[in-house]
């Protein structure tokens, strides 16, 4: 890869393997690069364990998404979904397991997928982009069983609520729809830029990031990153970031929210910043947390750069891995 | 030791360890003086026999085990009871101490360490101090030894604190003269991979569960490996920066210096993106906190295990301790400190990056909750009252008693208050009163300051014609002085000539048509002007050959300021010092008869120092600080050929 494919690189998206050793990233170029985890954080860890020990093109067009499921990786590139295997992956084997396509009204155009989440409670994977509607895939089959049509503008994320079987949507037109999964109809919108506390009008009013954690919602974007308590619908406390955000988490008492500017905010639920803490990447887009192995517990974060910065302590940048 | 024949050793010891026990059983020291008057034999025969008899009575009760603290204690108590009737050895006592500390344990040398506390006054009396000052002081470092710096804390505090009440301020026994540093302190880390205590306990649990507990293998229980990931990379750099704060004398080299910025940066960017938080805690639970684990936290010795480096980054008394090092060596480094050696300066870029840095972790001090601005400004306070120390140090501490000075006069009765018309000078005398006397004499000189400056007496500025007065008589062709005996001639002369004709001659500043080739010519030109318009009184002989004394005296100065100032007259550098101190070496001791040192400061420089090298440094600057602005190269190479070091003095004079 040249000198100035690296200069003009995004990371889009990150993905962290089940056993969480590995790290999957995925970038503009549709090339999905997995680093080694175990051997970053290594005492004897040198320039070269900080490079992917996998590159591969996956798709087409850029990755927008990655997920891990407990066997396998999924990569949604241009229209399509790819299923690669974690063990085939680590054994250096870049065969895809499978690829699917997501059933669009029209042949003609090629919508890009910006979203994928499981259901696990029915196995379903649950994808939403570029042609506004949501798809839901039967995992089992491989086959698209309902389509959830209301947003007005393309989908830019989605989040799962476990308990209730509620999938939320956030999109370019603003609004951040709530679904019933079981029945697949819409049970409430929340049209975020029409309230006055977290209106940015400067930015639009596109929501670019959602989380959920039991009765709080995150959402952000245009509009600024705010806490929403669902049962009442309403924001609780709006943040003071400037940019707009492309991703939040919320990690115990901690909101890391990630977005325009070289920095992670760490924002507590009161509304107050209490904390930016510095990385390489001029904008960043995504944030992952790696909880599924507490040996390497880290958060990584990537952005518009070939360096996705790795935080042992998620105070101070330790480390960058590198396309 | 063979006793005269009137006088039996055995005996008199044995009678004396009789009384003795008796005395103890009284707590009174009565048995003993009378035993000691009933002896025959003189004073020292029986003073050495009693201090051989309490020995042996305090040995007895040690042996005997059973006997408690109290009974040690009272022993010596009669022991300092006889010192002060004047029949044992005044050393006796501390004798008495230092075996009972050396032979007890240390929960009871405790006990008897309080007792030592109490009787301060005693050992500071007369009759103690002079001779049992060093018993204390090896007793005392005996006892440290023995305590455990980390664990017996406040043992350790109370007999520092016990020692700083026993010496006076002055005592410089307890001094780090030579600024010298702690090296032993080494912070040990895991320096290289194989060594990591991970990978270690990786090994050993695996070991662990195949050889020994067969069965309980596949049980979940067994230790999980650590369980956070670790940034080893920040870790070595991290503790790698102690050595710095051990040895500061590393900055002063290029390459320890290089690395040491880059860690430092890698540090304090870690410290300053990583802000720590003090909201979580509330009000409450931190008042709970404080009082539970009181509000002293103390670093016997940093851990520096991989696995605490996280906890220790969120942990503020930590983050402080290491903002104070780095404040403590920048303070080191740019401060003036005597015995640096002459390489130890720091260049410009290395005085910039301190200051910039010193900025920065000021700033990271005061963020560090809580009550870190208190905090901050108070390590500022300490750290500018330690340049006081510095300073006192760099002068060869000084006594901090102040010398009363010779004539003392008899302290008048002080008027309760002072009259104002007094103060304000509008007294019968008009005298206004400074407080002092000479200040008082210097402020009623005058009055009127513009009065005063008026005066004819300051007025420094010579006349014209007192000035000229020479140079007409010469410039007079009757005198037939030949040009270059003129004082015109005298680049001097036209000096001043030309400063006072520009202050006092219209004529300085009259354009003129005439053009001079020299500044002789041109004097010689206003010197025949001024001529005219004086008045003819003709100056007498003498009057000249007082302007030519006053000249020659003139061309002298000039020549010894113009001249480059002779080594001899110079004062003695340190980088000299060194040089001289490595070619004396052993053969110090010779200078130092002919410096002029007593025996005492000489005892003092054996016994600060091993190394002759250093000694004979001592020697030296304790030469320097005595004599002051007078300790030149010149009565320093006087003394070196007096002491027959004459290939150094030549030497010296060469460079």
């Amino acid at each position: 890869m040249g000198p100035v494919e690296l200069l003009h690189m995004s990371v889009f998206s990150q993905s962290f393997s089940p056993c969480g050793r590995y790290l999957a990233a995925g970038n503009n170029y549709g090339e999905i690069a997995v680093f080694s985890l175990s051997a970053a954080l290594s005492p004897d860890a040198s320039e070269r364990s900080q490079k992917p020990i996998l590159n591969f093109t996956a798709h087409d067009g850029p990755v927008f998404s990655l997920l891990s499921t407990e066997s396998h990786l999924l990569s949604a590139g241009n229209g399509e979904i790819s299923a690669w295997s974690w063990a085939e992956l680590i054994k250096k084997s870049t065969k895809a397991a499978w690829t699917r396509k997501p059933n669009y009204e029209t042949s003609l155009e090629i919508p890009e997928i910006n979203a994928m989440i499981i259901n696990p409670k029915d196995n379903n994977l649950i994808v939403g982009g570029g042609d506004n509607n949501i798809h839901i895939m039967d995992m089992e089959t491989g086959t698209f069983k309902s389509v959830l049509k209301g947003h007005t503008d393309y989908i830019h994320c989605l989040s799962f609520k476990e308990r209730e079987g509620e999938i939320l949507s956030g999109g370019e037109d603003g609004a951040v729809r709530i679904w019933d999964s079981r029945t697949n109809r819409p049970v409430h919108c929340i049209e975020v830029f029409k309230y006055e506390e977290c209106a940015r009008p400067q930015f639009g009013k596109w929501i670019s990031c959602l989380a959920t954690d039991s009765d709080w919602m995150l959402c952000g974007g245009g509009p600024s990153l705010s806490l929403w308590h669902l049962r009442s619908m309403s924001p609780t406390s709006v943040f003071p970031l400037s940019g707009c955000q492309r991703e939040a988490v919320s990690y115990q008492d901690l909101i890391m929210s990630v977005g325009e500017g070289p920095y992670v905010s760490h924002c507590l639920h009161g509304g107050t910043v209490k904390a930016q803490i510095p990385c390489s990447p001029s904008s960043l887009n995504t944030l992952a947390l790696n909880l599924k192995n507490t040996e390497h517990r880290v958060m990584t974060v990537g952005g518009s750069s070939h360096q996705i910065d790795v935080f042992t302590n998620f105070s101070y940048r330790a480390l960058s891995l590198s396309f | 030791m063979s006793p005269p024949s009137h006088f039996d050793f055995i005996e008199a010891r044995d009678k004396f360890t009789v009384a003795t026990k008796n005395a103890v059983d009284t707590r009174n020291c009565k048995p003993l003086t009378t035993a000691f008057s009933h002896l025959p034999g003189n004073e020292t025969e029986k003073k050495a026999t009693l201090d051989q008899a309490l020995r042996g009575v305090l040995e007895e009760q040690i042996v005997n085990q059973k006997v408690n603290v109290d009974d040690f204690l009272s022993l010596i108590y009669i022991s300092i009871d006889g010192v002060t009737e004047g029949i044992c050895s005044a050393t006796t006592p501390f004798l008495l101490l230092g075996d009972v500390l050396d032979c007890l344990p240390l929960d009871q040398c405790d006990k008897i360490f309080s007792f030592v506390e109490e009787n301060v006054s005693t050992w500071k009396s007369n009759t103690f101090y002079s001779a049992g000052k060093n018993y204390l002081l090896r007793m005392c470092n005996d006892l440290l030894r023995r305590l455990s710096k980390s664990q017996n804390t406040v043992f350790c505090g109370r007999i520092q604190l016990f020692l700083a009440r026993l010496f006076p301020l002055s005592e410089k026994s307890g001094l780090n003269l030579q600024s010298q540093f702690n090296l032993d302190n080494i912070t040990v880390f895991n320096k290289n991979e194989q060594d990591s205590t991970l990978g270690q306990q990786h090994t050993e649990v695996k070991e662990e569960g195949m050889d020994v507990e067969e069965g309980e293998m596949g049980d979940e229980d067994a230790p999980a490996p650590s369980s956070i990931p670790i940034d080893y990379n920040l870790y070595r750099k991290f503790w790698t920066l102690q050595d710095y704060f051990r040895n500061p004398v590393q900055c002063y080299d290029k390459f320890s210096w290089m690395t040491f910025i880059k860690y430092s940066d890698e540090a304090l960017a870690v410290f300053k993106s990583f802000k720590l938080d003090d909201m979580q805690a509330s009000k409450k639970k931190l008042e709970e906190m404080r009082t539970s684990s009181g509000d002293h936290v103390y670093f016997a010795k940093f851990l520096t295990s991989e696995k605490l480096m996280d906890l220790q980054l969120s942990d503020s008394n930590f983050r402080r301790h290491i903002l104070l090092q780095y404040l403590i060596l920048f303070q080191y480094l740019k401060g003036q400190v005597k015995f640096k050696s002459s390489s130890c300066v720091l260049n410009d870029d290395q005085s910039l990056w301190i200051e910039d840095t010193t900025k920065l972790v000021y700033q990271l001090l005061k963020e560090i909750p809580p009550d870190g601005d208190k905090f901050g400004s108070m390590v500022e306070h300490i750290l500018n009252t330690e340049e006081n120390w510095n300073s006192w140090k760099n002068e060869g501490c000084p006594s901090f008693v102040k010398e009363r000075p010779a004539e003392t006069k008899p302290i008048r009765p002080s008027r309760k208050r002072q009259a104002p018309e007094d103060f304000l000078g509008k007294g019968p005398d008009r005298k206004i009163l400074m407080g002092n006397d000479e200040l008082t004499r210097l402020w009623n000189l005058n009055p009127d300051n513009m009065e005063a400056c008026k005066s004819e007496n300051r007025e420094f500025m010579p006349s014209l014609e007192d000035f000229f007065e020479e140079a007409i008589e010469q410039a007079d062709p009757a005198n037939m002085v030949e040009d270059e005996y003129k004082v015109v001639r005298n680049s001097n002369y036209g000096w001043r000539a030309l400063r006072l004709l520009s202050r006092r001659s219209p004529h300085f500043f009259q354009p003129t048509n005439q053009q001079f080739k020299s500044l002789a010519d041109y004097l010689e030109n206003m010197v025949i002007k001024l001529a005219k318009e004086l008045p003819k009184d003709i100056p007498s002989e003498e009057i000249k050959t007082g302007e030519e004394d006053d000249d020659e005296n003139g061309d002298n100065l000039l020549k010894d300021s113009n001249d480059s100032p002779s080594i001899q007259s110079k004062a003695v550098t340190n980088s000299q010092m060194d040089e001289i101190a490595a070619k004396l070496g052993s053969q110090w001791k010779t200078l130092a008869d002919h410096l002029e040192m007593s025996d005492k400061e000489i005892r003092v420089i054996e016994s600060d120092s091993e190394d002759v090298d250093l000694q004979a440094k001592m020697l030296l600057v304790a030469w320097q600080d005595r004599e002051g602005s007078q300790a030149t190269m010149e009565s320093l190479v006087t003394a070196l050929n007096a002491a027959g070091f004459n290939n150094i003095a030549d030497n010296l004079s060469e460079t």
